[in-house]
């Protein structure tokens, strides 16, 4: 069959491109605290940069009644000495907003400086600095400052800016020193060594501008700090008392007991005006660590009523025995800031007893999704919600299960075997622990049951009782993948479902373990969903295969069938795109391009635009057409085929 | 025989690890010997611990070797002292990294690298040349990627900009460790035809590093097998393949999974795993994984020896009785 080759029929998925500063700018317009933050910023640099302009009268004239009451003339009254407390506040706004930003300004460089090139350096640069910063941080600040401010009396704002900027940056610093420490083993910091960059050029230019959100985060936290602190040290007397400032109006207030003698807003209005400055920076703060770190934010998808989750009709005729797993018109969708983003759309497949099923497909393809939305490991902290579809297990539909009902049936009839053996296990129990927590939250196994039990399941995967003592960092890569499986087995479940378990480890460990995997799968007559990126490695073991690609079903087959006569140019894509060690060393092409983005899916077939075969009649969305059995979404086979269902 | 690209000599790298109380010595690399031809490409092939990444550091200068030698155009590295000599071995050997989510710095677009590469090594080069690298490596149109940040790129798009990026110092010798395991598959091979190309247009030699024996075979002209800090086997890719001599070798490609060949029922049997070389004593470290160990393994530590054209193992019986008698 010769189809016209028409690839430029095929729309291009709309590219965006954004600059970062775009991003940051939607970032902060979408977050109620950053607005909030900069609102009320604003507002006091605004009253900082032009009090002469705003203020009613002059901060320290004494041209009014004493103590007088709040009137129109004098919103706030006037104090014992005759000043209008609304203009003295507005004068003050300056001292405030000079001490933040000075402060802010001077400890953040000091905390950068320190921070980064302590854990840059290493060795003993990083073991004295780490410790000045300890002693630092330590320090009890309040009284030391007292004793500085108190030793250099009235010597104003510029003594106060330094003591504060010295001693307020350790904080910072820690935080900065952890972050470049994660840094220090990236590779494009080792790409600029090789490169033969100088260590200056290294720390600044390569290291510092990979922390911007934190760097603003210590600015906003030094900020903060400062505004408080020096409000506090001026009203116990311990600056300028004829100076401009909150804290002064504060420190007078006191003193002519302003709240017993009914000059209230003197008393309250300068603490009203600090905890909104700081209540600025501390938003500001809050918002910024929210859109450096996305996991933070709560994002709910959205959805149409429509599209609700529609009851799970009546299970049509008798469930079939045979059939240990069905899953019908499954899709899943993830909240993105862009809007939703279907990372599983509309998959069916089944599963009989015993059966092993692979699931190919590239990174991002949905498989990993599908295989969480079958084990119902969805949610927090996972993201994604499934959205539509049933997932029968032995004909009960777990997806409107409750976690109750849920919790009797995980680890009993199925279990899930995860990608690194080293983040699934917990790294400060022995196997024997976390065997022994598995059994009994799930049984009541007397303890020598227990033992017996978790002995047996290691000798399952060749792995020497001893070892039950041993924490995970004591086994090997391949020696931890089994110990997983081990757990896996500890209910002899109908179904066990692995996402990639062999991907950590090296050929001949992953080849053992297949084989094991498949030996003990025969032996009890589990069924296994085994999700992997690499077609070859199932090829041996799977009994079908179903190839994903952009979030659909590409093709779905038995696994011999597949590799034989791939019918799926994506699947033939794959099939060509690995070398092998036998036969004749050809050249291979692979496949030209990449997935489209799932948030804007092209609208017909979504492997089209990296087809050897596009046509015009890809630009619609194929169904999946069934060819001998195989199951296919390809425009290739519409005149053969009649579509298995209008999806 | 004229003096090849680069040749180490006895190449030794020893880590400290444990505590003050406990110290020990892992044996990461131990008395490696191999060249590298101009324009060829060579393929370490490994599993993970057995010190191919740390050859390729010790290439890269990122590490100094224990003991022994490595020779660039007959020049020993270790003679290298001033700034000028660095900057010019860091611009004729770069390296591409293995994750190009992690080599490229995100806080700035993907042409940084290579201007920075250029502004070193090359100067007077500007944009053109930035353009010229980036089609180079089939990222097109060059003028819109250079703009790009690293986030708004693909993996397979990524790595090219790491190749791109060694190419800026008009290289003649690139260490790629380990390019493609990251990418996925359907891209994997578009990279490793890049790596051929770039051979045949610029004259390039590289180092291969590698844990896929197939993609090794795929493009490099001999291959150099690794197993815990030894070399234990070297020859022609294809004749290593077709005819491996050293066991270790023929336990790797019996795992290289091949949908095309039939599952061999003899694959079960390999469960262990390389060690990790701390303190080892003589003998050859494969020894309790071989199927065919005999008594002098445990005591003497098999040294390359010749065993056919161009092919060296290391292994007391592969003389004996596995594979073919040498030539």
């Amino acid at each position: 069959m010769t189809l016209p080759s028409a690839a430029e029929a095929v729309v291009e998925p709309l590219e965006i491109t954004r600059r970062p500063g775009a991003d940051l700018w939607r970032a902060v317009a979408g977050n109620r605290k950053a607005v909030a933050g900069v609102l009320l910023l604003a507002f006091f640099l605004v009253l900082a940069i032009f009090p002469g302009q705003i203020a009613p009268y002059s901060g320290t004239a004494e041209d009014f009644g004493r103590g007088l009451g709040p009137s129109s003339a004098h919103w706030f009254g006037t104090t014992a000495y005759g000043q209008d407390v609304l203009s003295q506040l507005i004068s003050g706004t300056r001292q405030s907003i000079i001490i933040a930003f000075a402060v802010g300004g001077l400890a953040t460089a000091i905390a950068v400086l320190v921070g980064v090139s302590a854990a840059y350096l290493g060795g003993v640069a990083d073991g004295v600095l780490s410790l000045i910063t300890d002693v630092i941080l330590v320090i009890p600040i309040f009284p030391l400052i007292i004793v500085i401010a108190a030793y250099e009396r009235n010597s104003g704002l510029f003594t106060l800016v330094v003591v504060l900027g010295a001693l307020g940056w350790s904080y910072g610093a820690r935080q900065l020193r952890s972050q470049t420490l994660s840094l220090r083993s990236r590779d494009f910091l080792e790409a600029a060594r090789v490169r033969g960059e100088r260590r200056f050029y290294v720390i600044v230019f390569e290291i510092i501008p990979t922390m911007t959100s934190l760097i603003v985060a210590s600015f906003l936290g030094a900020a903060l700090y400062a505004v408080l602190f020096a409000a506090g040290l001026q009203f116990i007397g311990l600056g300028d008392p004829n100076s401009q400032s909150w804290g002064t109006m504060l420190y007078w207030a006191e003193n002519n007991e302003a709240l017993g003698a009914g000059m209230v807003y003197w008393a309250i209005m300068p603490g009203v005006c600090v905890a909104l400055l700081g209540a600025a920076f501390a938003l500001l703060n809050y918002a910024f660590d929210e859109i450096s770190n996305p996991a933070l934010r709560l994002r709910r998808l959205e959805r149409k009523a429509a599209q609700e989750l529609e009851p799970a009709p009546a299970v049509a005729a008798a469930p079939d025995s045979e059939k240990i797993l069905e899953v019908r018109g499954l899709s899943v969708a993830y909240a993105s800031d862009d809007g939703p983003v279907v990372a599983v759309d509309n998959v069916d497949l089944d599963l009989r007893r015993g059966e092993f099923l692979g699931i190919v497909g590239e990174s991002g393809c949905g498989k990993s999704t599908l295989l969480y939305a079958i084990a119902r490991l969805l949610g927090a902290p996972l993201a994604g919600e499934i959205t539509g579809g049933q997932v029968l297990f032995k004909g009960r539909n777990m997806v409107s299960m409750t976690e109750r009902e849920l919790r009797a049936i995980r680890w009993r009839e199925y279990s899930v075997v995860m990608q690194s053996a080293m983040n699934a296990l917990n790294p400060v129990l022995t196997v024997e622990a976390q065997m022994r927590d598995a059994l009994k939250a799930h049984s009541d196994l007397s303890k020598r049951e227990i033992e017996k039990r978790s002995k047996e399941v290691l000798r399952l995967v060749s792995i020497d009782p001893v070892h039950l003592h041993s924490y995970p960092h004591q086994l090997s890569g391949g020696m931890r993948q089994r110990a997983m499986i081990a757990m896996a087995l500890l209910f002899t479940p109908d179904l066990i479902i692995m996402d990639e378990p062999t991907s950590a480890l090296d050929v001949v460990a992953q080849r053992s373990l297949m084989v094991q995997i498949k030996e003990l799968q025969e032996r009890l007559g589990f069924a296994v969903i085994f999700v992997t990126h690499d077609m070859s490695l199932v090829s041996h073991f799977s009994d079908r295969l179903l190839v994903m690609y952009a979030a659909q079903v590409a093709e779905f087959g038995k696994t011999r069938q597949l590799f034989d006569k791939p019918l799926h140019p994506y699947t033939q894509g794959l099939l060509e795109a690995f070398p092998s060690i036998r036969g004749e060393n050809m050249r291979l092409v692979g496949i030209p391009g990449h997935p489209p983005d799932l948030l804007r899916p092209p609208a017909g077939c979504r492997f089209a635009a990296r087809c050897p075969h596009a046509h015009e009649r890809c630009a619609i969305a194929p169904p999946l057409y069934d060819v001998e059995g195989d199951l296919v979404r390809c425009v290739l086979y519409e005149h053969d085929r009649e579509a298995v269902a209008a999806r | 025989m004229s003096e090849p690209l680069l040749r180490t000599e006895g190449l030794t790298r020893h880590f400290r690890v444990g505590k003050l109380f406990s110290r020990q010595v892992l044996h990461a690399v131990d008395e490696v010997n191999f060249t590298i031809g101009r324009g060829e490409i060579v393929a370490l092939v490994g599993e993970s611990g057995s010190g191919k990444s740390t050859i390729a550091r010790l290439l890269a200068r990122v590490y100094k070797p224990t003991s022994g030698e490595i020779y660039f155009e007959g020049r020993p590295l270790s003679s290298i002292r001033r700034r000028k000599e660095r900057l010019a071995y860091a611009s004729d050997v770069p390296m591409v990294f293995q994750d190009p989510y992690s080599s490229i710095n995100p806080a700035y677009r993907v042409s940084h690298g290579i201007r920075r590469a250029l502004r070193l090594h090359r100067k007077g080069l500007g944009r053109p040349e930035v353009e010229r690298l980036l089609g180079e490596v089939g990222l097109v149109p060059p003028g819109k990627l250079a703009g790009k940040f690293p986030h708004e790129l693909s993996g397979g798009q990524r790595q090219r900009v790491g190749f791109a990026q060694a190419l800026a110092f008009s290289p003649k010798l690139i260490i790629a460790d380990e390019p493609v395991s990251m990418l996925d598959v359907s891209i994997r091979i578009g990279l490793l035809n890049l790596m051929s190309e770039l051979r045949e247009r610029e004259g390039v030699s590289f180092l291969y590093i590698t844990h896929d024996v197939a993609s090794a075979r795929y493009i490099a002209d001999s291959v150099l097998v690794m197993y815990a800090g030894h070399l234990v086997e070297e020859g022609p890719t294809e004749d290593v393949i077709q005819r491996p001599k050293h066991p270790y070798t023929q336990l790797l490609l019996s795992a290289v999974p091949d949908p095309r060949a039939p599952l061999g029922v003899s694959d079960a049997a390999d469960v262990g795993e390389p060690p990790k070389v701390v303190n080892p004593k003589e003998g050859c470290r494969f020894q309790p994984r071989c199927p065919y160990a005999i008594a002098e393994c445990e005591t003497v530590t098999p040294l390359l020896r010749p065993l056919g054209p161009q092919r060296l193992a290391a292994c007391h019986v592969a003389e004996a009785d596995v594979g073919e008698p040498a030539a």
